[in-house]
């Protein structure tokens, strides 16, 4: 009786394994999304959301969770502007479509939701964003000054904003270098910076152009906000090239003389002494028949 | 000369048919040609997949192939224009089968480059894309150029035993007879004409050498200019050329022996012959072997890093059973048997020739293949296969019909034409008589 017992209870073990071990397969991570906003040179806004998630004890980047981004704190079907799916950076970026424009109007403060979906392995994730719409400038003045200045909406005005970091750089590979070795100026009273451009050798395109950038990163209350501006202060770059040369590693065609005259002249000597020799085979052919 | 003596030397040279070893040999031959080809039709349909090369070792033993060949046919211009410039006249019974073996070895060479190939249909390419400053360009003008003066070479003493040949109208038979009038039915022993031939071969003797020199320097550089551990040698040329004499000097030894002995010449290629190229042999051997410790002895001693992978692959790596076995076979040992004077008895002296070519034949395949194994830059998360290399079955059959269509071309070079000059054996014992 004992053994059918211990039978029973073998085989009830065995049954819920399965189950125990698929509930443990099904736990999820929580996901975590950050919501950042962009304003472009403003001409365009952009949002971008960075997924992440707690994997082995690290924040780690979670790539391919699809996105929705909501315009207000309501992620209603209505308020929908773009979705996206996170890529290999766990970013996923969508621009502020003109759609919105009449939400984006009916206030100085926006908010913004995302919604991530849930997956196999992560939780439906939300993140949200409120910020204040503002706006920067830049400008020169005589003696390769570069000005910037940080205006944000209060009811209907642009007002200037006073103590906010403002990077003043030239764009540069996909970054921003600073136009000196200071490399933040807090806006004064009057919502501006003043910053020498001490960069003098900087190359810049075929006509010297380079472009000034100011811009405000991560602000609590402002988002990301960048302008640009391009200026004749760099070098003038001249595009050289040797595809036209005549060198040793140039296409067909394009080898040095002192090598084509030296190949040339070695293949037509030594086939002239076989012609030579092919003419004299001739001549004992003709001394045959004579 | 008495009439009779001269009748017995043409006799004794003129073109023998195939006994039964003949035929055995020739089908044999013929037999690995065709599944040479077999292979090399299924690398045609399936394309270079067939083979093990691949992104690491796009180089194998084609390639391998084409510097054996390319190395073996300098030795039409060792015997026939070195030794004849000097005024040596012991090696006229030689003469001819050095520059057989010189036409088979290079036409065999421009082949197996195609083989190499995965679009052959694409080699035009070479010509209508070719740049002059690539070292290919040269082999490819090098290589026929060496072709047309080793066909000359082969050509003009060849004209007065044509015209012999061209009396045994019977023997001959209705196909050879054509041939023979053909190639030299105006050919009239007049007094003219040997001066034209006379001037020819010394000319061609002239030319021959460094175009011979060019040759293999040019496939030296194929390896040299490009900068890779085992290659990056500014000595390379020299090295290519002192193995090449040593390979074409063993084969000569092989073909003395093979000749002498299944057509009975022992009166022409005598042991005298096997004693002085048995000499040659060992001289040539030291002196590959001092560029051989030059190549690796310096490098090891500096052991640069991207060099140090390479070199231990060949001293006491994957590779190093056939390195010390080529360095043995090809130089070594035939040096201790040729040294001794009993050592250069036919026998011996063909055993080393043996010994010389075979091991020539893995020294090429050292220079080509473990260099392609150890890039600078290793390529990222590459199969582990890419990381070493063995032919398949199809390379070592292609690879296989060729030399045996070298040999192919020797086997009935010798059928038609006397592997020995009648001629130049009449004058030279009529010169010996009279002195």
């Amino acid at each position: 009786m004992r053994k059918h017992k211990l039978i029973q209870l073998l085989v009830l073990v065995i049954a819920l394994v399965p189950s125990i071990l698929m509930a443990q397969a099904v736990e999820k991570n929580s996901l975590s999304l950050t919501l950042k906003y962009y304003n472009d040179n403003n001409v365009t806004h952009h949002l971008l959301v960075l997924a992440k998630s707690k994997i082995d004890g690290k924040f780690q980047t979670v790539p391919n969770i699809p996105v929705e981004f909501y315009i207000t704190s309501d992620a209603d079907k209505a308020n929908l502007i773009g979705k996206g799916k996170t890529d290999d950076r766990g970013q996923a970026v969508i621009e502020i479509p003109p759609t919105a424009k009449v939400e984006w109007l009916k206030s100085p403060n926006q908010n913004f939701v995302v919604v991530g979906a849930a997956t196999k392995k992560f939780d439906e994730g939300r993140g949200e964003l409120a910020i204040t719409k503002a706006k920067i400038k830049v400008d020169t003045a005589d003696g390769r000054i570069v000005n910037a200045k940080v205006v944000a909406l209060v009811d209907t005005t642009w007002t200037p904003i006073a103590a906010v970091d403002v990077i003043v750089g030239v764009r540069r590979l996909g970054g921003i270098l600073n136009v000196n070795e200071t490399q933040t100026y807090p806006t004064d009273s009057s919502g501006g910076v003043t910053a020498e451009y001490k960069r003098d050798s900087l190359p810049g395109d075929q006509k010297g152009n380079i472009t000034l950038v100011a811009s405000v990163v991560d602000n609590e209350t402002y988002g990301n906000l960048s302008s640009e501006l391009v200026v004749p202060w760099g070098t003038k770059s001249v595009y050289m090239t040797n595809f036209d040369h005549r060198t040793l590693f140039a296409r067909r065609g394009y080898s040095p003389l002192w090598l084509e005259i030296l190949a040339y002249s070695i293949v037509v000597a030594v086939w002239s002494v076989i012609i030579f020799l092919l003419v004299q085979i001739k001549n004992l052919k003709k001394l045959g028949v004579e | 000369m008495e009439k009779s003596a001269e009748n017995k030397i043409i006799e004794d040279l003129l073109p023998q048919k195939f006994g039964k070893q003949g035929t055995i040999w020739v089908i044999s031959l013929l037999a690995v040609c065709a599944l040479g080809f077999y292979a090399y039709c299924r690398q045609l349909y399936y394309g270079l997949e067939v083979t093990a090369l691949r992104d690491y070792a796009s180089w194998g033993i084609y390639i391998s192939n084409f510097v054996f060949f390319v190395a073996i046919s300098l030795v039409g211009s060792l015997i026939t224009a070195v030794l004849r410039l000097t005024d040596v006249h012991w090696s006229t019974p030689l003469t001819r089968i050095a520059e057989i073996i010189a036409v088979s070895a290079i036409s065999f060479a421009g082949l197996i480059i195609i083989v190499d190939m995965g679009r052959p249909d694409r080699f035009y390419n070479l010509f209508t894309h070719g740049r002059l400053q690539s070292p290919i360009i040269w082999d490819v003008i090098v290589i026929t150029t060496y072709l047309f003066i080793s066909l000359l070479l082969l050509y003009f003493p060849l004209l007065p035993d044509l015209k012999i040949m061209i009396g045994f109208k019977e023997r001959n038979g209705k196909y050879l007879q054509k041939l023979y009038e053909f190639l030299g039915s105006f050919w009239k022993n007049k007094p003219e004409q040997f001066k034209i031939t006379d001037k020819a071969i010394n000319i061609l003797s002239v030319t021959i050498i460094p175009v011979a020199f060019a040759i293999h320097t040019v496939t030296s550089w194929l390896f040299a200019t490009t900068y890779r551990p085992g290659w990056d040698s500014t000595n390379f040329g020299a090295y290519f050329i002192s193995g090449a004499f040593l390979v074409g000097a063993g084969g000569v030894l092989i073909a003395m022996y093979v000749f002498r002995t299944h057509y009975k010449l022992e009166k022409y290629i005598t042991d005298e012959h096997f004693n002085k190229m048995g000499k040659i042999v060992v001289l040539l051997a030291l002196v590959y072997l001092y560029f051989n410790i030059n190549e690796f002895l310096v490098p090891a001693f500096k052991m640069k890093k991207a060099e140090e992978e390479h070199l231990m692959g060949l001293f006491t790596g994957e590779f190093s059973p056939i390195f010390w076995f080529a360095i043995s076979a090809s130089m070594l040992v035939p040096i201790l048997i040729l040294i001794f004077k009993k050592g250069r008895t036919p026998k011996w002296a063909f055993f080393a020739g043996i010994l010389v070519v075979v091991g020539s034949w893995f020294k090429r395949f050292l220079i080509v293949t473990p260099t392609l194994l150890h890039p600078f830059l290793p390529m990222h998360d590459v199969p582990k296969n890419y990381m070493h290399y063995f032919p398949t079955w199809e390379e070592w059959a292609i690879a296989g019909g060729s030399l045996a269509g070298a040999l192919l071309v020797i086997t009935f070079f010798a059928r038609i034409f006397p592997i020995v000059p009648i001629h130049e054996t009449i004058i030279e014992t009529d010169s010996h008589e009279k002195a």
